[in-house]
């Protein structure tokens, strides 16, 4: 159990910079998943954490220490690697005994705690087979179990789920959560899903091209993005951009195919609306204070459906979440309702102006 | 559709592209016609030859004789009471002991560091291989010049240190020269064996040893538990590979040493050619060779069981 601070981490590749100042702190027992785009320096930022490289300035500390020289070995921390990293030559329970090995723990003591590691994760069955004996989501148990037996001061995973079905990843993420509420351990975990990143996170950061964007709790997140980087990043399918071309006298936005009310005064001037695929409505064309265009394309997932509509005078279609039974034919002309209180406001400098009200309040 | 209906086998014709006598069968006569033109070329250059010298071991046969005269096993015979050819099989032993262990360590360190991303890298790389190109009475001449007793480097550097207080004759003693012999094979098989333990090096997995770091692995536990299991397979190959190498060693021993002082280097490589073109006994000559050869099945063996085995 350990709290983690990271303070202007920098890392730079010869001429390239990876990380451009990365500070945050991650409290004892916390969760917290690292999101961003790919390339954007997540498992290079894991890599530095548990020490498999060298930071080129700043300072990171765990529980209080300084932690910037010490070597990978003595940090105490496990990792989870994306493609598993398992030793291919030794058995199921090697593997996961091997750092109590290294760390001289009498034989029975690790046998017993790979045991109880196995049977948790139900791996018990092969304890004496090789990985390669293993399916892909065995093997992924075993990364885990390796990670679990040390009992680690934190736990890091890259990716962890990212090679599996998605079947499986439902599992294992529900597992994952589970081992979260027994253990309490900090853990650091990356992800690109982000529906793995709301269910298991205490705090969500988000990064962009080396730099952290916003932390938050999910829901803070999805609620209150700080910049259009992370209102586009969070929410998923995401939200809908919408331009703004000017600002009536009454105080109307502009955008493709209408003009959408303002809750509040914004202090500045708007560029850009969003608004999420569930907070919008289809409806008869030409309803009062709806935006006018026409269905392009549909999709049907039972449980939902999407449509996508071009509004009149934009190339670029937006999506709006419909109930599953919904039928909607394409190339109808249809009135998409927008209520003003679920409307995020950007500013030409993509800082948010203004965050969605309804939504707020509702998560308060 | 009836359960029954599913169950019957399918009443349809047979691809007109498909092998009538199962998948593999094409590849299989394929395969040997392929094999004959090699076949043939080591019945000629190779299995003739041996046959002929298998024969010969039969037989008494030296320079004064018009005819082989046939003497059963007395060739071996002779030899199993000849001092001289055991302390061939001797040396030869010790040689290819000495040589293939010191190329093995050597080999695999030297891959080890040349695995490690550092500047210059590439060039200390290419230079790695630079006794693999020279030719081999090159290479002995280089080592002969090495060990030389009045100009050698060896010497210059000892007296410079202060570890000898007279220049050495290496080459006139029996360990001297044993030594220059082994150091001179060590040299020119480096490169080979560095570039098997290098190429299996490079396909270690990156991840497999960050992976054994985080776990508490310092360097020692990274070798010993992640680098050699996994060089293990090459590992096999490079020592048999090694093994028949040394066995067969002869032109750096011949131009460095010439078998001497008196037998000390004598190799059966070097036995064989001097019973054959100095004593001109070439039947007692074919019948060590046979004994070599023997000597050499077992590893040439197993290296050919692991190919076929890998393929
Ligand atoms: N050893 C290296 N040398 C040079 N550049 C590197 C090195 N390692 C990573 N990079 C660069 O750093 C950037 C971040 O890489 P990183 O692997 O951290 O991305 P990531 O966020 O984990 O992406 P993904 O989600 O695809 O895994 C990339 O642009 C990559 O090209
Ligand atoms: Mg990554």
């Amino acid at each position: 159990m350990a709290k983690l601070e990271l303070h202007d981490i920098r890392k730079t590749f010869g001429e390239v910079d990876v990380l451009k100042g990365i500070s945050l702190t991650v409290e004892d027992g916390e969760f917290a998943a690292f999101v961003g785009p790919s390339g954007c320096g997540k498992s290079t930022l894991l890599r530095l954490i548990c020490g498999l490289d060298e930071i080129t300035s700043g300072q990171m500390a765990i529980d209080g220490e300084i932690v910037n020289d010490v070597p990978a070995s003595r940090r105490g921390l496990a990792m989870v690697f994306q493609s598993y990293a398992l030793y291919p030559h030794m058995t199921v329970a090697d593997n996961m005994g091997y750092a109590l090995r290294l760390a001289g723990t009498p034989k029975p003591e690790i046998r017993q705690r790979v045991e109880n590691a196995a049977r948790i994760l139900r791996i018990d069955p092969y304890l004496d087979r090789k990985p390669r004996q293993l399916s892909g989501g065995q093997r992924q148990r075993v990364a885990i179990g390796r990670a679990i037996v040390r009992e680690p001061r934190i736990f890091l995973f890259d990716e962890p789920l990212s090679n599996l079905d998605a079947a499986l990843r439902v599992d294992m993420r529900i597992e994952i959560a589970r081992m979260k509420e027994r253990l309490g351990t900090t853990m650091v975990y990356v992800t690109h899903d982000q529906i793995e990143a709301m269910t298991l996170a205490d705090k969500i950061v988000v990064m962009n091209a080396g730099r952290v964007e916003q932390v938050g709790s999910p829901l803070e997140l999805y609620n209150r993005p700080a910049n259009r980087f992370v209102a586009g990043f969070i929410g998923s399918p995401r939200m809908n951009f919408l331009a703004v071309s000017g600002v009536t006298p009454e105080g109307q936005m502009v955008v493709p195919g209408g003009r959408i009310g303002l809750a509040r005064r914004i202090p500045g001037t708007a560029a850009e609306a969003g608004v999420r695929p569930e907070h919008l409505r289809l409806d008869r064309p030409g309803t009062e204070g709806s935006l006018s265009g026409r269905v392009v394309m549909t999709e049907h997932l039972g449980s939902d459906t999407y449509a996508y509509v071009q509004l009149d005078g934009s190339e670029q279609p937006i999506l709006v979440r419909l109930s599953g039974e919904r039928l909607v034919r394409r190339e109808e002309p249809v009135g998409v309702v927008v209520d003003p209180e679920t409307v995020h406001i950007f500013g030409s400098d993509a800082n948010t102006l203004l965050s969605a009200q309804s939504t707020a309040r509702e998560a308060a | 559709m009836a359960l029954t209906e599913v169950n019957r086998p399918l009443e349809l014709p047979v691809s007109p592209l498909a092998n009538r006598r199962g998948l593999r069968a094409g590849q299989r006569r394929t395969g040997i016609l392929l094999l004959l033109p090699a076949i043939a070329v080591f019945a000629v250059v190779i299995l003739y030859p041996f046959l002929k010298a298998l024969g010969l071991s039969l037989f008494r046969y030296t320079i004064e004789m018009t005819a082989p005269e046939f003497i059963g096993l007395g060739n071996f015979r002779t030899i199993a009471t000849s001092g001289e050819v055991w302390n061939a099989f001797l040396v030869t032993a010790i040689y290819v002991l000495f040589t293939t262990v010191g190329t093995l360590v050597l080999g695999l360190g030297w891959a080890l560091i040349l695995n490690q991303p550092f500047r210059g890298r590439a060039v200390l790389r290419s230079f790695s291989l630079l006794p693999w190109v020279l030719p081999s009475t090159v290479s002995a001449f280089i080592w002969g010049w090495i060990f030389n007793a009045r100009f050698g480097v060896l010497n210059a550097i000892l007296l410079e240190l202060g570890l000898i207080d007279y220049p050495q004759a290496w080459l006139s003693t029996p360990q001297g020269a044993m030594l220059a012999v082994v150091l001179t094979k060590i040299w020119l098989s480096i490169p080979l064996f560095m570039a098997f333990f290098l190429a299996g090096l490079q396909n270690l997995d990156r991840e497999q040893v960050d992976a054994a770091r985080i776990d508490g692995a310092g360097n020692w536990a990274v070798l010993r538990d992640h680098v050699l299991p996994h060089l293990r397979p090459v590992l096999i190959v490079v020592v048999v590979i090694g093994v028949i190498g040394n066995l067969q060693q002869f032109d750096t021993i011949f131009a460095l040493t010439g078998g001497g002082p008196v037998r000390a280097t004598t190799v059966l490589s070097i036995e064989v050619y001097k019973q054959a073109f100095e004593q001109w006994d070439i039947g007692f000559a074919s019948a060590i060779g046979v004994l070599w050869v023997a000597t050499l099945i077992a590893p040439a063996f197993f290296y050919l069981r692991m190919l076929v085995k890998g393929a």
